[in-house]
């Protein structure tokens, strides 16, 4: 018995000694980290390598972030974005600013942990970590001074690390002198608007905003909190490009015609006489569970093709 | 800011510069470098950003053009007729109607249009939509399928007859990079919050 007891305070104690290492934070902390990662500020060069099946993608680049924009200088050109707009100068400048409504989103697939203090890069940071149930879905090292995440790794529901986001010569509070000639590109200014078309929910993501898109389609914004993805609902005389050199991605619903880059993956298919654009961060698992909510690739019937070719 | 020291006053008054961009090299090491080393600093600096925030999300408060005298109405008629017109507007817009030809006119002629759009036939619905009317669809099989073969031959018909005058509608080209710079544009709207739940640590 006296064994008994010594072996349960011993194990008790083991418990919370790794308790101590491993707070849970409540979700006001977690829009606490999140959103000072959003309004730090620093300059540093960005490396974002991503995996998609045996195809790897990297990007490399110069980022400044000031005031909830990013700034990416390229050779002559750059870009800026943040709070909802867009602005790039190169060789055909052009701006979007989207007057956004976001609704409020309840989903709650995800909990977080910190696990201790780190040294990263010399700076005092934190790892915290983001877990869908038992799985981890994504790792922080953040920076203590400037609530920046110098390091954000995503993983896939296998445990495959997908994509690796790190941040070296970091200077947090620098900034350099924004670049001239942003006020004078020409903007675009779209409105949030009800859709009747895009789904409330797809596969855990809500519905927060829509939009009109270029050729009388409907873009519809959706997130579950951590990733978010775009849906481009578009009408039959669309013409996509940037798929020539497409991959095919492969799911028990159909074939798709997908893009990955570095910071996304771009997949595109049609139903019949509509067409579908998808963009965002989310990792190969959820892609293939939000397509499988959404209608399937399918050519287009005979008539169809017959009606095109006489009517247009 | 009441207890403030001199050198926290010209921290903070710094602070302010280095957010508008407009502080000098040497104070913008003097910032950076108390940033980077005093908690109480960076307290500060976060404050002075969310009231900047705060400041640039506050509406715009324009007077609505048909509040002054001889405006007319404009817009303010497709909301009438949408009946999307807020309570308070809604006595100054009938008592302008009241008293002007002009937008009495455009009313009338803003409510024919509508009418005539709405008599226009409908759109062919995504599929996904339909999931719920497939109940409905299945008793109408038959009917339709007899429509179909109708409607086909009398497509055929008419093709023949005018297919050499129809020309194909210009397609909308969109290009994906333009597509996914949307999407990053609307994805650094800071969001108004993120479901994440409390539970205990694996």
């Amino acid at each position: 018995m006296t064994s008994l007891r010594r072996t349960v305070f011993v194990g008790t104690t083991a418990l919370l000694m790794m308790a101590s290492f491993t707070n849970v934070v409540s979700a006001s902390e977690l829009d606490d980290v999140l959103k000072e990662a959003r309004d730090s500020t620093y300059t540093a060069s960005r490396l974002v390598v991503s995996v998609w099946g045996d195809q790897t993608q990297v990007s490399r680049e110069f980022v400044e972030r000031a005031d909830g924009m990013e700034m990416v200088r390229k050779d002559t050109s750059w870009s800026m974005t943040g709070n909802g707009k867009t602005v790039s100068m190169g060789d055909e400048p052009a701006g979007i600013t989207f007057l956004a409504h976001q609704r409020d989103i309840s989903t709650s697939r995800y909990t977080i942990v910190r696990r201790g203090k780190v040294s990263h890069m010399s700076r005092p940071c934190q790892i915290v970590e983001v877990m869908e149930g038992d799985i981890l879905r994504a790792s922080f090292i953040v920076d203590d001074r400037s609530g920046a995440l110098l390091l954000q790794e995503l993983y896939a529901e296998n445990g495959d690390l997908y994509r690796r986001t790190t941040l070296s010569d970091f200077r947090a509070y620098r900034t350099y002198e924004a670049p001239s000639g942003g006020s004078e590109v020409p903007t675009e200014v779209v409105m949030s608007e009800d859709s009747v078309l895009l789904p409330d929910t797809i596969a855990g993501y809500q519905l927060v905003d829509a939009f009109s898109a270029p050729g009388g389609s409907e873009q519809g914004f959706y997130t579950d909190g951590l990733f978010r993805f775009s849906l481009f609902f578009l009408g039959g005389n669309t013409v996509v490009s940037g798929f020539e050199d497409s991959m095919t991605f492969v799911t028990e619903t159909g074939l798709y015609e997908m893009v990955p880059t570095a910071q996304a993956v771009r997949l595109y298919w049609r139903d019949g006489s509509n067409r579908y654009v998808l963009v965002g961060d989310l990792p190969p698992d959820h892609v293939a569970d939000v397509l499988s909510e959404l209608p399937i690739p399918r050519s287009r019937g005979m008539w169809s093709r017959w009606w095109s070719l006489l009517f247009g | 800011m009441a207890g403030m020291t001199p050198a926290n006053e010209r921290l903070s008054m710094l602070m302010s510069c280095y957010l508008d961009g407009a502080l000098m090299p040497n104070e913008l090491d003097e910032v950076v470098e108390a940033l980077e080393h005093d908690e109480t600093t960076i307290a500060e600096f976060r404050r002075l950003q969310e009231i900047r925030r705060t400041l640039r999300m506050l509406p715009m408060l324009d007077i609505p053009l048909y509040l002054l005298p001889g405006e007319h109405l404009g817009e303010q008629l497709s909301a009438y007729l949408d009946g999307e017109l807020i309570t308070m507007e809604m006595p100054a817009v009938l008592a302008h109607l009241d008293s002007c030809t002009e937008c009495r006119r455009e009313l009338g002629e803003l409510d024919r249009s509508r009418t005539a759009v709405r008599a226009l036939p409908g759109l062919e619905t995504p599929e996904f939509l339909e999931v719920h009317r497939a109940a409905a669809k299945h008793a109408k099989r038959g009917m339709r399928t007899a429509v179909a073969v109708a409607s086909g031959i009398a497509a055929v018909t008419i093709a023949f007859t005018l297919g050499p005058f129809s020309s194909e509608p210009e397609p909308t080209a969109v290009s994906i990079v333009d597509l996914q710079s949307r999407h990053t544009a609307i994805a650094s709207v800071p969001s108004s919050g993120f479901g994440v739940q409390v539970s205990n640590a694996p």
